[in-house]
């Protein structure tokens, strides 16, 4: 029989490549990037020197990055349209009628597209002339002809929503598919009870259907939160953060690899980023933390 | 009454599947009239709706085009490389580590555990600064030890690891918290009577992992490969960060590169890019769908 010292030194080889890789690339860079945040680092000779809180100073007053941190906050307006949409999509494709297989399938076909590449087709349908122009013009909701046409990426007012309809589009598959693993786990004897007494289909929905999944709800709805605060590859391959499309993920990423390469800055924004995630993630312990 | 109960039936479940037909066309639409374009040989019609959802004198000859004036193969070889070596690294490292953490009793481990899962909850996206960094120095190390040792110059060790390798265009993917919670899980349903018996027999805990543990969680094993594969083949952002040459990219980032880039010049082709790029995801998707399903529904229990 093996002493429990030898096994200590087994787990600890077995774990070493996990634990190095993490701590390179995912525990390093969290300490890095705080120092960073207080430097002014060069990019030419990587050197870096003290900046007395330059970095926070300016993105404090500044207003591009306060409009970023605005738009976040906004994108967080998807989560409940996502969340409903997707527990109702669930429910639709959670039975045992002929091609609910192939409905799932095509729900989650987004979801496993690169982002690159869907974004190239969305911008032909955001197009003036593009298919969401014709669309809405077919159903009479904007006028016929020129004035119909909108460039919907291209109207400050309108592309943040744009960017989020994309990410609506891109994201639902994923929720449907946890939402139904919750489904599932609901006996069929409840909701034919509940058809016997009379009830009609909103009322077995909002009374049966949303309690009793109520966990991946709560589940869904703080993934789905924390996804929507860190949005921003969808702004990378749609606007480039231009027509007012700035959040505020795309600020660090444009400061850092954008024209002026201000990893200092850069960092100074990722660590507001982060602390807000933080605060995210301690409410998500709170309502899961107890249970497990 | 028996009829009218039928009929209501019929109704709602022809409304169920026109909710499902119409939520099927929001999720397809862009791909179908990406597939229609790219099959036109006439593209005069490809911003005439509804029109141009049916191809006009369908042909090939986008797609011809493509491999003529696009480096298709080399992204799709770039593309096949690094998702494998993903996929392998991916496996190894969760397997390695899931077995100590679900089956061995060692000091450190409720916090190496509670460490492992508090990743999640980092925005991991905010790393890619510092991580860039790390490489850089990855780089500028290997040169200078190409330089210490007096290996040739066309070895080029700064590309080896360092920005613009595939190394590095993969290596922070490597060691993920879903990966190793998956394989934990897996590792955790096995019955202790198997692995006490192969101790008795006097196997290694390696032996026990390779030849016990890994033939029975092969299902597992499969569902985070193929999770892997999906997540490797379409990254975009890091690959297109670390990558400065064309040569080294991936389809996720060098087909959009093109396509958004002055090489644009006809609809047409740029969608028979998306299509071509599209198609073998969906073809893979179509035959490991299940797993998709069912392995997401273990991270929600």
């Amino acid at each position: 029989m093996k002493t429990s010292s030898s096994y200590t030194a087994i787990a600890y080889l077995f774990l070493a490549p996990a634990l190095i890789l993490m701590g390179i690339f995912t525990f390093w860079p969290v300490g890095f990037n705080t120092y960073l945040a207080f430097q002014d680092y060069s990019l030419a000779d990587g050197t870096s020197t003290w900046n007395n809180f330059a970095h926070f100073k300016y993105i404090a007053g500044e207003e591009l990055f306060h409009n970023a941190l605005k738009n976040s906050v906004l994108y967080l307006l998807i989560v409940p349209v996502i969340q409903l949409s997707a527990l109702i999509v669930a429910k639709l494709v959670n039975n045992k009628l002929p091609a609910m297989t192939f409905f799932r399938a095509v729900y989650y076909i987004p979801v496993i597209t690169a982002i690159s590449i869907a974004a190239v087709v969305w911008s032909n349908v955001y197009k003036y002339d593009g298919l969401l122009s014709w669309f809405l013009q077919a159903l009479h909701i904007l006028p016929q002809g020129q004035d119909g046409q909108i460039d919907w990426l291209g109207n400050p007012h309108i592309a943040l929503y744009m960017v989020m309809l994309f990410t609506f589009w891109k994201g639902i598959g994923y929720y449907m598919v946890l939402y139904l693993a919750g489904l599932q786990a609901i006996p069929a004897e409840v909701e034919e009870a509940a058809i016997l007494d009379g009830a009609n289909v909103f009322q077995r929905f909002w009374k049966i259907t949303v309690p009793m999944v109520k966990p991946t709800i709560l589940l869904c709805t703080l993934l789905c939160t924390i996804a929507a605060m860190k949005a921003f590859q969808e702004v990378v391959v749609l606007t480039k953060g231009q027509s007012d499309t700035y959040t505020a993920l795309f600020y660090v990423y444009d400061q850092g690899f954008g024209s002026n390469h201000n990893f200092g800055r850069a960092a100074a924004a990722g660590v507001v980023v982060t602390f807000f995630c933080m605060i995210l993630a301690i409410i998500q312990f709170r309502f899961f933390g107890d249970k497990k | 009454m028996a009829l009218g109960k039928n009929l209501r039936r019929s109704i709602a479940l022809g409304g169920q599947y026109a909710g499902l037909i119409a939520f099927a066309i929001f999720t397809t639409f862009p791909f179908v009239w990406a597939l229609s374009v790219a099959l036109s040989a006439d593209p005069s019609h490809i911003w005439d709706f509804p029109r141009s959802f049916l191809p006009t004198d369908i042909s090939l000859m986008w797609f011809e085009r493509v491999f003529k004036e696009m480096p298709f193969m080399t992204y799709l070889k770039n593309s096949t490389l690094m998702s494998f070596w993903t996929i392998v690294a991916v496996v190894v490292i969760s397997v390695l580590a899931g077995y100590p953490l679900a089956r061995l009793r060692f000091p450190g481990r409720g916090l190496i555990f509670v460490g492992i899962i508090a990743t999640l909850m980092l925005p991991s996206e905010v790393n890619i600064i510092p991580n860039f960094i790390t490489l850089r120095n990855f780089g500028m190390a290997a040169s200078h030890l190409q330089e210490v040792l007096h290996l040739p110059d066309d070895w080029n060790m700064r590309e080896w690891i360092g920005l613009n390798s595939y190394f590095g265009a993969i290596v922070p993917n490597f060691a993920t918290a879903f990966g190793i919670f998956l394989m934990k899980q897996a590792f955790e349903q096995i019955p202790q009577d198997l692995i006490d018996a192969a101790r008795v027999d006097g196997a290694t805990e390696l032996q026990i992992m390779w030849r016990v543990l890994v033939p029975v969680s092969a299902p597992s094993i499969a569902a985070l490969a193929i999770f892997t594969l999906v997540n490797a083949w379409n990254d975009y952002l890091w690959p297109s960060i670390v990558m400065t040459g064309k040569e080294k990219l991936p389809l996720a980032v060098g087909v959009f590169n093109d396509l958004t880039g002055p090489f644009a010049t006809s609809t047409s082709l740029v969608m028979a890019a998306i299509v071509m790029t599209v198609v073998p995801v969906l073809i893979f998707f179509a035959f490991t769908q299940r797993y998709f399903v069912s392995n997401l529904s273990g991270a929600v229990k």
